[in-house]
């Protein structure tokens, strides 16, 4: 071998860097061993690089000094390499089987485990995804619809100092009806609230539905052609009778 | 401690492995300025290169009955520990969500995406130097060094052969040498 090649070949920079390979590295150390020009050159350059590192010296910030220490002290941070005492070689060989054996079900677990992770991230992933893609809809219909340039808005406004406030994109001419609760109040559970449309004065039913936790929920109605007015009110869970008057929250005029 | 006692790296070594309190402060004034550097280059906020040099002197502190000098001194070994861990930090997933909510997973795209987030690395230290080489060498050294991606990796990412690649970074090593 040409050795002063090899030294001008890039791989003590290659080396000295951390960029050689497992083989390069394996090489080069033994070629060190081999020939002192070669380890000269190599200190030469990690000289070189540690003089350029001190050149371009930042101070750190204060208090890492200490921090670092109390970490070392309070973690008992042990640098004494462990003793593992031998086995003689007779006994080592009998009981090589066996330590193939337990590696070998250590190594099984471990793929076991390892895959079990993957499953769970993988369902982890797909049920968030499933969250992003139904909340993705609900925006882009709530989209849809609070941009029906045929929607006519109505604004139900609470009555009787109740705060219950919503909206109802009407849109005539495909009959679709909207609701865009504000803030309707929790209810008991045997309790529902329930839309209508007043058409000549007569309530319809347009759906009952339940107070959202969350603010600003958009909700399909039944479908009405014609409408003078929209109200809500309480009604007992499933409700199929008329209105209970008394119990109106909210009402608003579908036409000026 | 005495300010006037100097270790030689020998001297240092096997206090360090007697687990001795003053060659840990000795070995932190002495190298601590140097290895925060080499840690900034690639990291270039100063509390997260901070965190990252706090895990380097724990490691060389864990480690230190690793290093052999028959393999180089003990300053390489130690640059390598924080190049390492530093790389290791702008790849772990809460630096990379942190940094533009860019998931960083195995396949090339995103590790091309990954070389657009980089570009955020300061230039000071040998970065300085490496910026001074022709294009195709800068890449190369900054994928490599910079950013710790194997061989096969960039030859991946550039779609160059992996021979071309081993030898143009060679080359490129060469000739950064000839700027330290």
């Amino acid at each position: 071998m040409n050795i002063q090649e090899y030294i001008s070949s890039g791989i003590i920079e290659s080396y000295v860097m951390g960029l050689a390979s497992n083989e390069e590295k394996a090489e080069f150390e033994q070629l060190c061993a081999q020939y002192p020009e070669l380890k000269e050159a190599r200190n030469n350059f990690e000289l070189a690089l540690e003089e350029q590192a001190k050149r371009n010296a930042i101070s750190p910030p204060e208090g890492i000094k200490n921090r670092i220490w109390s970490a070392i002290q309070q973690g008992s941070v042990s640098n004494t390499p462990k003793i593992i005492s031998m086995e003689s070689t007779s006994t080592r060989r009998s009981s090589s089987l066996r330590w193939v054996a337990a590696a070998s079900i250590i190594l099984f677990l471990g793929a076991g485990y390892f895959a079990y992770n993957l499953y769970n991230k993988n369902k982890d992933l797909k049920s968030s995804n499933k969250d992003l893609e139904a909340q993705v809809n609900k925006m882009s219909e709530e989209q849809k619809v609070t941009h029906d340039p045929n929607a006519t808005v109505v604004n139900l406004v609470g009555l009787k100092g109740s705060p219950s406030s919503a909206n109802v994109y009407w849109d005539s001419t495909s009959a679709n009806v909207y609701l865009i609760v504000k803030n309707m109040p929790l209810l008991p559970g045997d309790k529902q609230y329930q839309l209508w449309a007043l058409i000549d004065n007569k309530p319809v039913d347009l759906g009952l539905f339940d107070p959202q936790n969350n603010d600003k929920v958009i909700l399909k109605m039944k479908n009405t052609q014609k409408a003078d007015a929209f109200a809500i009110t309480i009604e007992n869970r499933g409700n199929t009778g008329g209105p209970t008057l008394e119990q109106l929250q909210s009402m608003g005029k579908a036409k000026l | 401690m005495n300010p006037n006692n100097k270790y030689t790296e020998q001297e240092l070594v096997s206090l360090l492995l007697k687990q001795n309190d003053q060659a840990f402060s000795y070995l932190y004034d002495n190298y601590s300025p140097a290895l925060f550097g080499i840690i900034n280059q690639i990291i270039a906020d100063k509390d997260i290169a901070a965190d990252v040099l706090q895990d380097v002197f724990i490691n060389i502190w864990k480690k230190i009955s690793s290093y052999d000098d028959r393999k180089g001194r003990l300053f390489t070994w130690m640059l390598n520990i924080a190049r390492n861990a530093a790389i290791d930090k702008i790849r772990s997933r809460p630096y990379q969500d942190n940094l533009k909510n860019q998931p960083l997973t195995e396949n090339v795209n995103s590790v091309t995406a990954n070389i657009v987030v980089n570009t955020q690395m300061n230039d000071v230290g040998l970065k300085r130097q490496v910026n001074k080489l022709k294009e195709d060498y800068r890449v190369l050294i900054d994928l490599s060094y910079f950013q710790g991606f194997t061989h096969e990796e960039i030859s991946k990412i550039l779609n160059l052969p992996l021979g071309t690649v081993k030898t143009r970074i060679r080359s490129a090593l060469i000739q950064l040498r000839t700027l330290i």
